[in-house]
């Protein structure tokens, strides 16, 4: 059930880079996903919070994607997508696409089986309606 | 027309809590949720909040250091009251933390100033204000700094006509913390432990401008939130209610020759304590009660301590009770309170429109209290007995009586003179058989027969026969034949 949902976002992310995206087109709706994400959860689950789950995502996530960067710093005190910008600029598209994917749809459901599917789901809905 | 100002109260959604507040929430109040971890504090402000928030009352609840609001979220997901689609709706979730950490109690004030004006919210929650107070203790000049914090809070949300919580822990109640001045409203929360039993409690310590029913009021948290358990005495009474049927008609006990030692069965309305030893089966009396109420279409309700009807030991009762013609009271829960067993007795009286009422037994029931209450058993008992007398029904009750030959007692508690007719059961022995012997003590306001009667169980229930004349001291327990006279029946059999 969980993968389907996240499926939702990964969705989000192919609308926004469009059919033919270049690299840069990927990156930047990855990069605007991820800001978004950190606008809507930060006010509740504070910056620290946010960072942390990021951190987390990029941990699972790294495991099949090995090129992702890990955050170096042991307690993030913001989100910072500078490395992963720069991580994902040096992939090809489709490498880009998918590893930006996998890393949204793991923090999808990371975050889902902390507080639930419908919360999560009610929390990013406007992501998904923005794209 | 009156010219005074005029306090909305704002239901909070959680059962017993506007009974006990004094008619629920005064509007644009600046209240106090205190108490130990553990206590219930932050699930009684979200089962409020799920209540109360409305697109058109809009809420804001701001985390400050504390729970992290994930946990939070995650938790208080398991109770049925948690909407998500509330969130981000008509409810706002708001981090103070990184305000907090940097420990400026006049930042926290700022920030939750601005979100207040941005959400212009009805309801504000600042969960927990402990960690408030920590924030500025570390800054230095504690108690000036947090004083004027909670002054200029209480000013900012009241005039921004929001009803406000502070949620906070380890208060201590002697202490004269500024809060306690500023708040409109204190609901402190405890956790009374005696021997191994854990009891809840709620006392409204304060609540400006209403009638709040003082003392602690238990209550108990499911998956369907918190429940505080209100005296029977404020719950709104039934307009049908007392007394049901006519009034000084007679109930059949299911046994008809003690009806007619009852001078006619038992009077409507009245309480009626079976009082006899282990064995001498009250329970079976208790049961042709409700059955013979069955027979004549009316409904019972049942609160079993000993045992609960099965089909085996008393299958016709057990089919009412599946018919749902009688109300079984689920006398399980660890650690009841009397006022949560009168609260499930009149709402299954209330549901069933029932005339009848058992309870079986009052040892069991003092056994199944948590022992933070069996101090006060009596008196409980006697809130119980007027309760029940105010919803009109007849209640029987029966007690476990240690067979003592030496004194004539009716029941271990003192109860009997709480209840308006007894009968009491006992033991004899009589040419080396063990017999049952049962008398009317008492039925008020009423003639009854004085007689001992001896009876036996059988398969069709208590079958009541004739007194012993020839016996006398049945009440000692070995009674000796009478010598002669055939003059002298000192007991009659009317």
């Amino acid at each position: 059930m969980v993968s389907l949902e996240s499926d939702r976002i990964v969705g989000a992310l192919g609308r926004r880079a469009g059919d033919d995206p270049g690299i840069a087109g990927v990156v930047q709706s990855i990069v605007s996903i991820w800001n978004e994400i950190d606008t809507t959860l930060r006010p509740i689950l504070g910056q620290r919070g946010v960072a942390m789950l990021y951190k987390r995502s990029l941990f699972l996530t790294g495991a099949a994607h090995g090129w992702l960067p890990r955050v170096a710093e042991v307690l993030p005190a913001a989100l910072d997508l500078a490395p992963l910008q720069a991580a994902l600029m040096q992939q090809g598209n489709t490498v880009a696409l998918d590893g930006g994917s996998a890393l949204l749809r793991t923090f999808y459901e990371l975050l889902s089986s902390l507080v639930g599917p419908s919360l999560t789901e009610r929390l990013l809905r406007p992501i998904w309606d923005n794209s | 027309m009156s010219t005074r100002s005029t306090i909305t109260r704002l239901a909070t959604g959680v059962p017993g809590l506007d009974e006990v507040l004094g008619g629920g929430l005064p509007e644009f109040s600046f209240n106090l949720i205190a108490g130990p971890p553990g206590c219930g504090k932050t699930t009684l402000a979200h089962q409020i909040m799920f209540s109360l928030a409305k697109p058109e009352r809009p809420t804001l609840y701001f985390t400050v250091l504390g729970e992290p609001p994930l946990k939070m979220l995650r938790y208080q997901q398991q109770f049925a009251f948690f909407d998500a689609e509330l969130v981000n709706g008509s409810i706002h979730f708001i981090n103070l933390t990184d305000e907090t950490l940097a420990g400026d109690l006049d930042q926290v004030l700022h920030r939750i100033v601005l979100e207040v004006e941005k959400h212009n919210p009805a309801l504000i929650f600042v969960d927990s204000f402990r960690s408030v107070v920590l924030a500025n203790n570390a800054g230095g000049n504690a108690h000036n700094s947090l004083q004027q914090f909670v002054q200029q809070l209480g000013m900012v949300m009241t005039s921004w006509q929001a009803t406000t919580f502070l949620i906070g822990e380890y208060f201590t109640e002697t202490d004269a913390n500024p809060v306690f001045t500023v708040a409109d409203g204190l609901i402190w929360l405890r956790q009374s432990v005696q021997r191994n039993s854990m009891v809840r409690k709620i006392e409204i310590m304060k609540m400006r401008g209403q009638p709040t029913l003082p003392g602690l009021h238990t209550f108990r948290i499911d998956t369907s939130g918190i429940k505080v358990f209100a005296p029977a005495r404020v719950l709104a009474p039934l307009s049908s209610s007392a007394p049901k049927g006519n009034p000084g008609s007679r109930l059949g006990t299911g046994v008809p020759k003690l009806d007619a030692m009852m001078g006619g069965g038992l009077p409507q309305g009245y309480s009626l304590l079976v009082a006899g030893p282990s064995g001498s089966g009250k329970s079976i009396l208790a049961a042709a009660f409700l059955i013979e109420g069955a027979d004549r279409g009316e409904t019972g309700v049942i609160a079993a301590f000993e045992q609960v009807p099965s089909r085996e030991r008393s299958p016709l009762l057990a089919q009412l009770i599946e018919q749902d013609k009688i109300g079984l009271v689920d006398t399980e829960a660890p650690d009841l309170s009397i006022d949560e067993i009168v609260l499930l007795l009149i709402s299954e009286i209330r549901r069933l429109g029932a005339t009848r009422v058992v309870i079986d037994s009052l040892s069991g029931f003092e056994l199944a209290l948590a022992p933070t209450f069996r101090p006060d058993f009596r008196e409980s008992l006697s809130r119980m007995v007027s309760a029940l007398a105010a919803e009109g029904v007849s209640v029987l009750m029966t007690s476990e009586l240690e067979d003592r030959y030496t004194d004539l007692r009716f029941s271990p508690y003192g109860t009997a003179f709480m209840t308006d007719a007894i009968v009491v059961q006992r033991y004899i022995e009589v040419q080396s058989r063990l017999l049952r012997v049962m008398a009317v003590v008492k039925v008020r306001a009423s003639a009854h027969s004085n007689a001992l009667c001896v009876y036996e169980i059988d398969d069709k229930g208590i079958q009541v026969g004739a007194t012993l004349p020839e016996q006398e001291g049945l009440l000692g327990g070995r009674p000796t034949r009478k010598q002669l006279s055939r003059t002298s029946h000192g007991l009659s059999d009317d």
